[in-house]
């Protein structure tokens, strides 16, 4: 996310930022921006134009709390909660989680339509796109960005066993966008446990 | 291997949730004799790999700076008085070596601005050059922190100052023709496009960060002094 070089001078920027120095607000977008917003569009989905005024929102949401940052955790961390939270209720806003509870109760809700059935999505980002907008908040929230089902069911106000059915169900559906890359060509089982052999290497961070 | 006798396959979600979660004592038998319930296991985990991956991926910005300044503007986020001695700004330069450093580049700028004010000088009286000139060594920095505070503070002063002249100083009106700006401006967006896309590939770079800064004040400072340049009533929409 960001060069550990960087970190040292940080708090520096944060406090020329704070008093209202545009060099140094600019500076921490800079450095952010890739990480932060790409929270926002992998949330909001395949709507660019959406994600694009969320993603400005939060950066300002971030600004006017910058004040309250207090640096108990890095910037970095501090504004991707804000990002998530600030992504959450504006997916709210445009109803597009509205119906998230349904979604849980109703298993068949958790996935929206896909008539093409041999649509194989290049990533991640592309595939979650194909899911409903609750199964993609929390599988994104899970998977990607390392909440709890507790902390989940805390933003998305449903229940922590919500939170786990919709995931799974988002697992599955994602099992099959992604076939051609996390299938596993063979796998060999002996006395002492599974071998397995991928059909893909370990991903490494894209930079 | 075929498949154990009297015992189903487990289902998809509870393969999904195995990702994280221990399998039972039962299924743990099962995934043992099992290679199509092992191979789907191995998948999700594999899907869960991409996923733990896709949280470092960066992407391209979808905000825009030139976007988000005037919202924040607006807000007061951002000092919008930067020009004037604010009490935020003296609280930046309280610190001695600060003050030295702000003056020394202020020399820089003043004699870089000189060029457009053929020697006219719009320096406050306590960091004239007179004053400065009586300072009898270069500052010296304590820690890394302190020199790119100066930096990042004496490149705002600059800039701000050259922003200042381009708005405010008009007797070089007759060297400085439009023309002659829109040379410059030509030259800085070309300046802005190279280091722009070198802030693509790199953009943690403080050294590049502080380039294309910069080249952006110059731009927006040139853009304004075009303005004053142009006769009255005309506006710079494009060169």
């Amino acid at each position: 996310m960001t060069n550990p070089a960087d970190m040292d001078h940080e708090p520096l920027i944060i406090r020329r930022a704070l008093d209202g120095d545009e060099g140094a607000l600019r500076a921490l977008w800079t450095r952010h921006a890739p990480h932060i917003d790409m929270v926002v569009r992998r949330l909001v989905g395949g709507d660019a134009d959406l994600a694009a005024d969320i993603a400005q929102e939060v950066w300002i949401q971030i600004f006017r709390a910058l004040p309250s940052y207090r640096g108990d955790s890095q910037f970095g961390t501090w504004a991707h909660r804000i990002a998530v939270n600030r992504t959450l209720n504006a997916l709210r806003k445009t109803r597009r989680l509205a119906n998230l509870e349904t979604e849980v109760r109703e298993d068949s809700a958790s996935i929206e339509p896909d008539h093409d059935r041999s649509f194989l999505a290049q990533s991640i980002e592309e595939a979650a796109a194909k899911l409903s907008p609750g199964a993609r908040a929390v599988f994104m929230l899970h998977d990607v960005e390392g909440f709890t089902h507790e902390e989940i069911a805390h933003e998305l106000g449903i229940t922590a066993g919500g939170s786990k059915s919709q995931l799974f169900k988002a697992r599955a559906k994602l099992r099959k966008l992604l076939a051609h890359l996390i299938d596993v060509k063979d796998i060999g089982i002996s006395g002492k446990g599974l071998q397995h052999v991928t059909s893909t290497e370990r991903v490494a961070p894209v930079y | 291997m075929s498949h154990p006798p009297n015992v189903s396959h487990l289902s998809t979600e509870r393969i999904a949730a195995l990702s994280d979660e221990s399998p039972t004592a039962t299924e743990l038998t099962h995934l043992a004799a099992c290679p199509e319930c092992a191979r789907e296991r191995a998948v999700y985990q594999n899907l869960l790999e991409l996923a733990s991956a896709e949280s470092t991926r960066l992407g391209v910005p979808l905000t825009q700076w030139e976007r988000l300044a005037p919202a924040l503007a607006t807000d007061g986020v951002i000092d919008t008085g930067r020009a004037l001695p604010t009490l935020a700004r003296k609280r930046r330069m309280s610190g001695p070596w600060l003050q030295a450093a702000a003056a020394v580049l202020l020399i820089g700028g003043g004699m870089m601005a000189g060029r457009y004010t053929a020697g006219a000088t719009v320096l406050p009286p306590a960091l004239s050059p007179n004053r400065v000139a009586s300072l009898d060594s270069v500052p010296r920095f304590r820690s890394i922190e302190e020199a790119r505070a100066a930096q990042a503070q004496s490149q705002l002063t600059f800039q701000t100052a050259t922003a200042f002249l381009a708005q405010q100083d008009t007797t070089n009106g007759l060297s400085e023709t439009p023309a002659a700006i829109r040379t410059r401006l030509a030259a800085l967006d070309r300046v802005r496009d190279v280091v722009g896309e070198a802030l693509n590939d790199a953009p943690y770079d403080p050294v590049i960060n502080g380039y294309y800064l910069t080249t952006v004040g110059q731009r927006e400072a040139t853009l304004r002094q075009l303005n004053t340049a142009l006769p009255a009533g005309m506006r710079l929409t494009s060169y």
